[in-house]
């Protein structure tokens, strides 16, 4: 996970350099009237010094203090498996992105139920047709809760002229 | 208002049939997510946060204090019978809990936990009740340089107490600060980082955010564990009763707790974890009976005690100052947020109804989870035989369709996507959410406070340091922040002279 941490590390860097040059082109004011580009540029600066902090951290050898302040919180998964269990999360924001994208042209009930039948697949219940049965079931049932019930107004797409 | 007034008030806003529904309402969903592993009440909370819209304050506020408490009882329920933590406040549970279920013990585990959750509840509303309106009263005093001193202290004590490395959970608060100003900026109008897009004008909005980092991002790292069937025990109703011996030894441990819990529940941070680790660490120290890590009530008593008691002191602060030091209180905040009430001092003078009607819910709502722990919990652990594979996309459906209904906006579904798996990585990278969470909810309010502060002050920095109450709040912030680093400085030098005279 190292090198994921320099990464995430430099990347706010790159993020805080960007929002404090964006914060030094702001009217800043004066102290007794401060403007609108005072407070970001000080957070820009904060933000730089400790992605700067977080990079020299990575880059130094592991203190013995660290391991121990680790051991104290109980680590979750076994690093074995991590590239298959990865696989699921990565199918699971796929999922979502391409819900949200055929939320508007599909329409609600048929982009929720296929997503849900996915997903039901992805959280280990390998059967299609009993995983295709219980997410129209629980479509049905957020259909009437959400959309007649609390009055969400959600697209309904294709189904505009049979459900709106 | 005085104290017995003011309670009496609100006992007659709680008792109207609509809170006290939202009140059954909360205890049963925190009940459930308290078993549920995977789901904790934060995330409850995040989740439903866009319900509350359509609700009356005063009962979104007593549904999520329902949810707060009920996740509490809750969690111990699974760490007692089945070694699995129903969530992180629970973790210290397992250790002596379920040593003594495997001892046939299980029964009184439960009923002990449920009880020291209620005399520690109870304790910690008590305080809450004295506290918050004094401390309301005395906030009335405060001004910019207080508020910004309070925040800014709060922010760095809880980077500190979250225990993860200092550098991480300071990036993740000056990333929070950033995100707070995104938006039209309220003095002068000026556009910031909305990069012409007319929907960031209003800011990044709370909402996405919280669901993002604390719903999503739950279930992604949820779904990477690996699933088995659990095996639960049967308790039959007779073996809750504990023996008179195990009653004696609990009693102590659950005072200690319940205060214990309340302190740690006054200091920012994640207090409920904290809070089970010094009971649990204290009740090791006077042990008496050499049965620790053997199945020890007073491992069990004393935490789940604590937990409870570190929850009704959370909300002293926001109650009191408008300013949330835990997660989970920025999401309660968000409910008064939503329509447009800016809690702070004046929320008990100008809003009695929701100010007392809340805390006096709470003592409802304690009576309430007393007994679903109690003769019902036999009922409620069977929620731990839901199958994951239905439950974690049923809490994707929630996040995605709630998201949408707040403000109907395509905008907030992306945001929150987008927060579920910058949430997930910092999880993964080992950092912490806390901070960022709450930078994000207090910065808007830091930048107003130091800019009229300076206006005040006419561009005197020191006005920070000179008034007496911002000033010893400020000294109370750098001692947190600089005393591990000197102890961890002196040190050496003391093991290097005590070994040189060796």
């Amino acid at each position: 996970m190292k090198f994921g941490s320099i990464v995430f590390a430099g990347l706010m860097l790159a993020v805080g350099v960007v929002y404090e040059t964006m914060a030094l082109n702001m009217p800043r004011g004066n102290l007794a009237y401060p403007g609108p580009g005072l407070f970001p540029m000080i957070i820009g600066a904060f933000m730089i010094a400790m992605a700067l902090g977080c990079l020299v951290q990575d880059f130094l050898p592991p203190k013995k203090s660290d391991a121990a302040a680790n051991a104290l919180i109980p680590k979750e998964e076994p690093a074995a498996e991590e590239e298959r269990n990865f696989m699921k999360t990565f199918q699971l924001i796929a999922l979502m992105i391409a819900y949200i994208l055929a939320l508007k042209p599909v329409g609600f009930p048929i982009a929720i139920c296929i997503f849900l039948a996915l997903a039901i697949r992805i959280f280990g219940y390998r059967k299609w047709l009993p995983a295709l049965a219980m997410a129209a079931v629980i479509t049905v049932v957020s259909y009437m809760s959400f959309v007649i019930w609390l009055a969400v107004p959600l697209p309904m797409g294709i189904l505009e002229d049979i459900l709106g | 208002m005085d104290l017995f007034s003011g309670l009496i008030h609100g006992f007659s806003v709680a008792l109207t049939p609509m809170n006290l529904l939202f009140g059954f309402l909360g205890a049963v969903i925190g009940t459930i997510v308290g078993i549920l592993p995977g789901l904790g009440p934060l995330g409850a909370m995040a989740l439903l946060l866009s319900l509350t819209y359509g609700f009356d304050p005063t009962a979104g506020m007593i549904l999520f204090a329902g949810i707060y408490f009920g996740a509490m009882y809750g969690g111990s329920t699974t760490s007692i019978l089945l070694n699995i933590p129903g969530e992180a406040a629970s973790v210290i549970t397992v250790i002596e809990g379920y040593q003594m279920a495997r001892r046939g013990r299980a029964g009184a585990a439960l009923a002990v936990a449920a009880v020291g959750s209620f005399v520690a509840g109870t304790i910690s509303l008590i305080g809450l009740s004295f506290l918050a309106p004094t401390l309301a009263t005395a906030a009335l005093k405060f001004g910019p340089p207080e508020y910004l001193a309070v925040a800014l202290v709060g922010l760095v004590i809880m980077s500190r107490l979250t225990g993860g490395n200092l550098f991480k959970s300071l990036l993740m608060i000056s990333l929070g600060l950033a995100l707070g100003t995104v938006g039209m900026e309220t003095v002068a109008g000026y556009m910031r980082y909305t990069f012409h897009q007319p929907l960031l004008a209003q800011g990044i909005d709370f909402l996405p955010v919280a669901m993002g980092l604390f719903g999503i991002s739950e279930v992604l790292v949820t779904a990477e564990q690996k699933m088995g069937q659990v095996q639960l025990q049967k308790v039959r109703f007779r073996e809750l009763w504990p023996t008179f011996v195990e009653w004696r030894r609990s009693f102590w441990p659950m005072i200690r707790g319940s205060f214990i819990g309340f302190f740690v529940g006054l200091i920012p941070g994640p207090s409920p974890v904290i809070s089970t680790m010094v009971s649990y660490s204290v009740e090791r120290k006077l042990d008496k009976y050499g049965e620790f890590g053997k199945g020890a009530i007073e491992g069990v008593a004393g935490p789940e005690a604590a937990n409870n008691a570190s929850v009704g002191a959370a909300y002293v602060p926001l109650m009191a100052l408008g300013i949330p030091f835990t997660p989970a209180m920025a999401v309660v905040m968000a409910v008064l947020l939503i329509h447009g009430i800016n809690p702070g001092p004046l929320l008990m003078t100008e809003k009695p109804d929701l100010f007392w009607g809340v805390i006096a819910s709470m003592y409802i709502g304690n009576f309430m989870l007393l007994v679903f722990n109690l003769p019902l919990v036999g009922v409620f652990a069977n929620i731990i035989r839901t199958p994951l594979y239905l439950l974690m996309p049923i809490v994707l459906l929630l996040c995605l369709v709630g998201v949408y209904s707040v403000n109907n906006s395509m905008l907030d579904i992306w945001l929150m996507t987008g927060f579920g798996l910058l949430g997930y990585f910092l999880r993964r990278l080992g950092y912490d959410l806390a901070p960022l969470v709450l930078a994000l909810v207090l910065g808007p309010m830091m930048e107003r406070s130091f800019r009229e502060a300076m206006m005040i002050s006419r561009g005197d920095m020191w006005v920070f340091v000179n008034r007496p109450i911002s000033g010893t709040i400020l000294a109370v912030g750098a001692i947190v922040l600089i005393a591990p680093l000197l102890i961890a400085w002196i040190k050496p030098l003391f093991k290097r002279k005590s070994a040189a005279q060796s």
